[in-house]
């Protein structure tokens, strides 16, 4: 079986297909507005002429890719490529600033390559295991993910944590527009047919991040402020490889798992990694400042997810995020059914897909490591230049997504926004959380007392939900705790 | 620069236009689907376009304008120049969303029907362990209690099926929405649910694994996948309920060009790899011509109208 895997990739055209994938899809996560889905989305028409290996491994090659990539704009311009790099870009941006932005991508870069390789580990030895496992999340499991996940905005606030609480909340509030999940009303909508399906938060990510940092530039250009950002080390320094093995094994491996759960992706994970490392930090207080390990953390998360996301794909042929759902489609495309049959009937595929998934987080490093300098040249372009670029970038961006007007509109009126969230030094980021979480814990709220009988005991009714509730509490009031103890010390 | 350069070409991407005159096709021709890039609709009307690609020597592109379940894209091909330079994929929500107030200005009546390439029929569902071997060991036991059924979201298709079940044989069920159909999917494997009401398509590999049991299918006749599943009209309910994708001009384009077009689309979903392409991917080829087309619209616009009011 993994003879005939082994000859199924490592022809040279597969190979070929890997790093073109995972060329492609770093282009693509580096830029604003250019998601991983809609990247996977874009090549999946032309995998349709290929066979079962070169297609699978093609878009597999893309999804790695992408999720990497987004942290390279993450962190050299303030701009996350991709939702999952939002939270690199809080600590990642700011080491870049001191004149470390190869240090940052250097983190970045090992820490997905090994986030990633750790997911790709799991999902060759336990996937059967964990996919049984993430079977077990109904409603209210989902709800207790999503509210754990909402706490992460108390490590993400920035100066003031009051600022940061009302920037989830209206994140939360503009996530309530549109068609109501459950009882299928529309809510807030003034008959505005964009308003339909709610605000897609991809326009808004790309209005608060990419066109806020460009309008800030305008002013650079007039300040004629250059701030020198040379690229010194790529390669982690020694010191630095502590934190990154650490922060790799437990958030890559934290990564797989969310990834593993359907519906949860990458976005999430990285924020919960980052809340998570925050909390178990020993200095909390320097996160947002240009931490090692803040950019080690999300980094190593979101490229978990890869991985996690193939287990439920692979071994129950139900999608473990939107991307894993259109490589649903590009397998039965090919006439492979993903699901349990897959592993009896086409085995040399799945192990092939084990095979080139490692390749290509191997890729990723090589071309990570190498481009990181060919990148950075993006900081050397005069602000006159970028700026414009940016502007543009963001235009074109939320405009492709649904080829809807509309979408601009929503991207300017956040990108002003963000904008004056900069001047009062609002953090933005809960905003996203909120945007992504809030739907999540309304509609699984709703669907558990639907599916409970209108019992509110059902929130507690698992093991499951223990755990979140306890790492919720834990989360939360750890840090008041350490603090008082620090202050009767 | 790279970074221009790729914008530029971005641009120039979504920037191709359509021109007209008397002759048709007279430039490029454009696909509105209304669902999202990768999805279902997405790849059939993109094989569609592949096997429609000769018949348009300027070319044949799919583009997505998705939200508010289909209604933008829809909207958007609606009020598209009647000159047949933009064709709308049209699927139920057509005749569905605007009986629901969830629809914006979208009208049946404002589309010329050119032709129906696939349909697919509501199954229910049960995990493969359930007690309930029939659907009329299913329906006995909804009787007396209150089953959870999960479907893809209120007021879509697939939970008209399943309110349309529950009507014919005079029971009721719990709904339980989710976002699209394998996220009910997922819930009934994990046996959160009792059934799932989506379409056969979307559980058929999980009942030939073994993990997932079909009851019935809400369809006119035994579906060719599975011929050993009743339909749920033979099993004495009249209940008849499923999704089709279809193509449709604006009102007001011109006869010719609707001729063509529907010519085109009836030879291009006769084509091998069309046929193949469907096949593979669990869709079922169902064509109807632009009158038997016209005439389902009007059909099911009743149908739905009288279904969504009793909800």
């Amino acid at each position: 079986m993994l003879a005939e895997a082994l000859n199924l990739v490592l022809q040279p055209s597969v190979l070929l297909y890997i790093v073109l994938g995972v060329a492609g899809g770093m282009c693509i996560g580096c830029l604003p507005g250019l998601t991983t889905t809609m990247g996977v989305a874009l090549v999946l028409p032309l995998t349709f002429g290929m066979d079962a290996t070169h297609s699978i491994l093609l878009l597999i090659g893309v999804y790695v890719g992408a999720v990497y990539g987004g942290s390279i704009s993450a962190i050299l311009l303030n701009t996350p490529g991709t939702p999952a790099s939002a939270a690199t870009a809080l600590d990642g941006y700011k080491m870049a600033s001191r004149g470390e932005a190869g240090r940052a991508l250097g983190i970045s870069t090992t820490s997905s390559f090994l986030g990633g390789t750790i997911s790709c580990i799991f999902l060759i030895l336990i996937s059967p295991l964990l996919a049984k496992f993430a079977l077990r999340f109904s409603a209210p499991e989902f709800f207790m993910l999503a509210v754990f996940g909402l706490c992460v905005i108390s490590s993400i606030s920035g100066k003031s944590m009051l600022l940061g609480l009302i920037s989830g909340a209206f994140g939360i509030l503009i996530a309530t527009i549109g068609i109501d999940d459950i009882t299928g009303t529309l809510r807030f909508t003034f008959n505005n047919m964009n308003l339909f399906s709610g605000i897609n938060f991809i326009p808004v990510m790309i209005g608060l991040f990419a066109m806020s940092q460009a309008f800030v530039g305008v002013e650079d250009i007039f300040k004629k402020t250059a701030p020198t950002r040379k690229v010194t080390k790529v390669f982690p320094e020694r010191s630095d490889w502590g934190v990154i093995i650490k922060n790799s094994f437990a958030f890559g491996s934290l990564g797989t798992f969310i990834g593993s759960i359907p519906g949860v992706g990458a976005d999430i994970a990285s924020f919960i990694a980052y809340g998570q490392a925050k909390s178990m930090s020993k200095h909390p207080e320097k996160f947002g400042t240009g931490l090692p390990e803040a950019i080690s953390a999300p980094e190593a998360a979101n490229n978990g997810v890869t991985g996690g996301a193939l287990i439920p794909m692979l071994t129950l042929g139900v999608p473990g995020d939107a991307v894993a759902a259109i490589m649903i489609g590009a397998l039965t495309v090919q006439g492979l059914q993903p699901g349990p049959l897959l592993f009896q009937n086409d085995g040399p595929i799945v192990y092939a897909i084990f095979i080139g998934l490692l390749i290509a987080n191997v890729c990723m490093l090589v071309l990570g490591l190498n481009s990181v300098r060919l990148f950075t040249k993006v900081l050397s372009v005069p602000k006159s230049i970028l700026v414009p670029t940016i502007f543009l970038l963001c235009f074109v961006g939320s405009y492709a997504l649904a080829n809807n007007i509309f979408d601009v509109i929503v991207m300017l009126f956040f990108g002003i926004l963000g904008y004056f969230f900069q001047k009062i030094e609002m953090s933005s980021s809960p905003i996203i959380l909120g945007l992504i979480l809030g739907p999540m814990a309304e509609s699984n709220f709703r669907r558990a007392l639907l599916m409970g009988r209108g019992d509110y005991g059902t929130f507690l009714s698992t093991g499951i939900c223990w755990v979140f509730f306890i790492l919720i509490i834990v989360s939360l009031f750890l840090p008041m705790l350490q603090k008082k103890l620090l202050k009767s010390r | 620069m790279k970074k221009s350069l790729l914008s530029l070409l971005l641009l120039s991407l979504v920037t191709i236009g359509a021109s007209a005159k008397d002759v048709y096709p007279d430039g490029p021709v454009k696909i509105i689907v209304p669902y999202s890039a990768g999805g279902g609709s997405d790849s059939v009307s993109r094989a569609l376009a592949e096997a429609l690609k000769p018949e348009f020597p300027d070319g044949i592109a799919v583009e997505n304008r998705t939200g508010g379940a289909g209604s933008v894209g829809m909207s958007y091909g609606m009020h598209s120049k009647a000159n047949g330079s933009i064709i709308t994929m049209v699927a139920p929500e057509l005749v569905m969303l605007p009986h629901t107030g969830n629809g914006g200005d979208i009208d049946y009546k404002q589309f010329i029907p050119l032709a129906i390439v696939n349909s697919g029929y509501a199954a229910i569902t049960v995990p493969s362990d359930s007690p309930y071997k029939t659907l009329d060991d299913l329906l006995k036991d909804a009787k007396s209690n209150n089953l959870l059924f999960g479907n893809s979201g209120t007021g879509s298709i697939w939970h008209l099926a399943g309110a349309g079940m529950e009507q014919s044989a005079g029971v009721e069920f719990t709904h339980v929405p989710f976002k699209g159909s394998s996220a009910a999917v997922t819930s009934l494997l994990g046996h959160h649910l009792d059934a799932v009401s989506v379409s056969y398509a979307e559980v058929a590999s999980q009942v030939k694994a073994g993990a997932l049991r079909t009851l019935a299918v809400l369809a006119p006749n035994r579906l060719a996948d599975a011929p050993n599943v009743p339909t749920a009209t033979e099993l004495g309910y009249d209940v008849v309920i499923g999704t089709w994708r279809g193509y449709a001009v604006p009102v007001g384009t011109p006869t010719a060009t609707v001729d063509f077009l529907t010519k085109s689309i009836l030879k291009a979903a006769e084509t091998d790899t069309f046929i193949k392409f469907m096949k593979n991917t669990n869709n079922d080829i169902e064509i109807i011509d632009s009158e038997g087309f016209a005439k389902k619209l009007k059909r099911e616009d009743d149908f739905y109208k009288n279904l969504i009011s009793t909800l």
